[in-house]
């Protein structure tokens, strides 16, 4: 199994499935692969390292690198919802079908640049390339704070540098530009 | 006194037993059908069934009440708030039947619950009123001494239902052509509500605070008032935050407050806990506005402030104690207590009831914080009574603190299930005018109006990817809880319950 380009490593106890998730009426793409006692989990592209512990029946402790979530799920009082709670937020959320992740799937990317945005708001902690720097799949370029959590942003296949729009120590609003790799 | 039952349910029905247990004295739980596992009747020492689940037929029936204290050999009786409390006919069986009433004497309940009877009261203690008619306009009265009454008092006025309670029965008139229409819509509500359509008038103070007065009296002739509680913040005439002191009190006005409310009480003989509620305008200038004949829902806050448990001073009053406590005590408050009321009801849609199982609940703890809740996990939140969860308490040694324990508080608070007022609270802590003590009576309901709908949630891009890795953990980790929670039939209830709402037109 290959994911972005790359060998997968991890143990298949568990089958590695994509979910589309709806929270509050955005549609979000989570893949969840189990690696090593963890859990690699992509969102929109964007990936994270996580601890996953079951509570109970309805709570999940989450590590997210080293950021503590506590997330309840319930039935929500619309039916087939879920109603999410993380501390003290309500939010409401749809588990859409789910499917295998399947061989050769590049993660939707395809032909052109790669346009890296921020997923969230937040402050630039690293920039780890420059214009001109050659880049494999799944090569960390930037990384991002937001909510206590560093998230790495990744390449998501082979390509040059081609812009860099943000520097270390600069906020920056969600969805905002931070660097294009154009396909070799 | 060795047993006592307590008339009543849900968290006052807990928070009764919890001060029996610790006076040594015995305690009778009553229940209607869907009660059964609640929290009172797991607590108490006896329970006995009194019947269906609607009001009327269980918690409403006096014969059935009596019938469960003789039973059990009961020898006095907690009304709670709510239900009988306020309830002459129901004092007065239970003396006749030779046990005690923990609460006021008949006749006080009786003088008291009448809204006119109880400014003549008022007026004869030399307590300022807010201008208004002395006597009931019953339903026999003529449009035109209607209208004359109405011009004596002066424009805008409250018109309000004699019998009246909890904002039922109550309109706002700006507009003298408007004055007809709403005596007749309060007539009605009031009659429905009460059984009693008499109204009268009331001046509108602009911008008034609530402010009430706490007090005990014993049946030796000593009657006690305590520190004040603010009540400003409410909804629609219903109180939702409640905190001691107020800021907008000076030492000044708490001394003039107390006395006033002390010389009413003596001037009517009131015996056991009351509160009487006050009206504060903008230059300081109060005005007496009513007396409630029994433990107010809002009691805790004085309870944090004092270190005085008012719950066990209604006991032992009632068994001919002396009430032996400093006055300078309870005029001088330690620190500040702010109490939030979670209804079982969802802010983000106008605030319609919420009621169905809760599935998970974790409640807050920790330095001053306080949950007085009859509510537990696996339990449904009751259709047929008012949908209050828990009664959330903060007490810090000022009001800051006091504001940011609660919000520490409201952040643990987990109720899963069912929707609550929780994320309200949590907005409203963190408003300007909240913060700075800046707020009157219609307050609240002059920002929702201005809010129009608008969620109280602001949930950030972080937490929805939050949200979705959970869900999609959880449906590796626990496949089924994950379908178990998603195959709708534990929302079918909920559907239940909320056209039931509709229909009934509830809240």
């Amino acid at each position: 199994m290959t994911v972005g380009g790359e060998r997968w490593r991890g143990p298949r106890a568990y089958a590695d499935v994509r979910y589309e998730v709806d929270v509050n009426g955005r549609v979000l793409h989570v893949d969840v692969h189990r690696v090593n006692g963890s859990f690699v989990v992509t969102v929109d592209g964007h990936e994270w390292t996580i601890d996953a512990a079951r509570v109970d029946a309805h709570t999940l402790s989450l590590l997210v690198g080293s950021s503590s979530q506590e997330v309840t799920i319930a039935p929500d009082t619309v039916p087939g919802q879920l109603a999410v709670g993380i501390r003290g937020v309500p939010l409401s959320a749809t588990l859409n079908g789910r499917r295998r992740w399947s061989r050769g799937d590049d993660g939707g990317a395809s032909g052109g640049p790669q346009r890296l945005t921020a997923p969230m708001p937040g402050k630039i902690v690293r920039v780890l390339a420059k214009v001109g720097t050659a880049v494999q799949p799944r090569q960390p370029l930037v990384v991002v704070e937001a909510m206590k959590m560093e998230n790495e942003l990744r390449a998501i296949r082979n390509g040059i540098v081609s812009e860099v729009l943000v520097q270390e120590g600069q906020s920056v609003d969600a969805g905002t530009l931070l660097l294009v790799v154009a396909p070799e | 006194m060795n047993k006592i039952l307590v008339a009543n349910r849900g968290e006052i029905a807990v928070r009764i037993i919890r001060a029996c247990r610790e006076m040594g004295i015995a305690t009778v739980a009553v229940y209607s059908e869907c009660d059964r596992t609640a929290l009172h009747v797991r607590l108490a020492d006896e329970a006995c069934a009194i019947g269906p689940n609607a009001p009327r037929e269980s918690y409403l029936n006096i014969e059935r009440i009596l019938t469960a204290a003789r039973t059990t050999g009961a020898d006095a009786v907690h009304p709670g708030y709510g239900f009988l409390a306020e309830n002459e006919e129901f004092a007065k069986a239970v003396i006749d039947q030779g046990l005690t009433f923990i609460g006021p004497t008949p006749d006080a309940i009786a003088l008291m619950g009448s809204k006119t009877a109880a400014r003549l009261a008022a007026r004869r203690a030399g307590v300022p009123l807010v201008p208004g008619t002395e006597t009931p306009l019953g339903k026999d009265v003529s449009d035109a001494e209607i209208e004359k009454a109405a011009n004596a008092v002066g424009y805008p006025l409250l018109v309000k239902a004699v019998s009246g309670g909890g904002g039922k029965g109550m309109r706002t008139v700006v507009e003298r052509e408007d004055l007809l229409g709403a005596v007749r819509r309060a007539r009605s509500e009031a009659g429905a509500a009460f059984g009693d359509s008499s109204v009268y008038f009331e001046r509108r103070i602009s911008r008034p605070r609530h402010v009430e007065i706490q007090l005990l009296g014993d049946h030796h002739g000593t009657v006690l008032p305590f520190v004040e509680r603010e009540c400003s913040i409410q909804r629609r005439h219903q109180k939702v935050v409640e905190e001691s002191p107020s800021l907008a009190v000076t030492p000044q006005i708490r001394h003039a407050m107390m006395s006033a409310a002390a010389a009413v009480a003596r001037a009517v003989g009131y015996t056991n806990a009351g509160t009487i509620e006050f009206l504060l305008d903008e230059d300081g200038r109060f005005y007496f506005l009513e007396m409630n004949t029994r433990l107010q829902v809002e009691h805790p806050v004085t309870e944090m402030v004092t270190g005085i448990d008012l719950v066990r001073w209604q006991i032992r009053i009632a068994r001919g104690e002396r009430l032996d406590l400093d006055p300078e005590r309870l005029a001088t408050p330690v620190g500040h207590a702010i109490e939030c009321r979670i209804y079982a009801e969802d802010p983000d849609n106008a605030f319609l009831p919420s009621p169905g199982k809760i599935v998970q609940l974790r409640v807050p703890s920790g330095p001053g914080i306080r949950d007085d809740s009859g509510a537990s996990a696996g339990r449904e939140v009751p259709i047929f009574y008012d949908p209050l969860v828990s009664k959330l308490i903060a007490w810090a040694e000022d009001r800051p603190a006091a504001i940011a324990r609660m919000r520490r508080a409201l952040s643990e608070y987990v109720i899963a299930g069912i929707k609550t007022t929780i994320p309200f609270f949590a907005w409203l802590l963190t408003q300007p005018e909240f913060v700075g003590g800046e707020f009157h009576t219609s307050y609240l309901d002059e920002v929702l109006s201005d809010r129009n709908g608008r969620s109280f949630v602001e949930v950030e891009e972080a937490a929805e990817t939050v949200a979705a890795m959970a869900v999609a953990l959880r449906a590796v980790l626990s496949p089924e809880a994950t379908a178990a929670d998603t195959d709708g039939t534990s929302a079918e209830g909920d559907r239940r319950w909320r056209a039931l709402a509709r229909a009934e037109g509830v809240r």
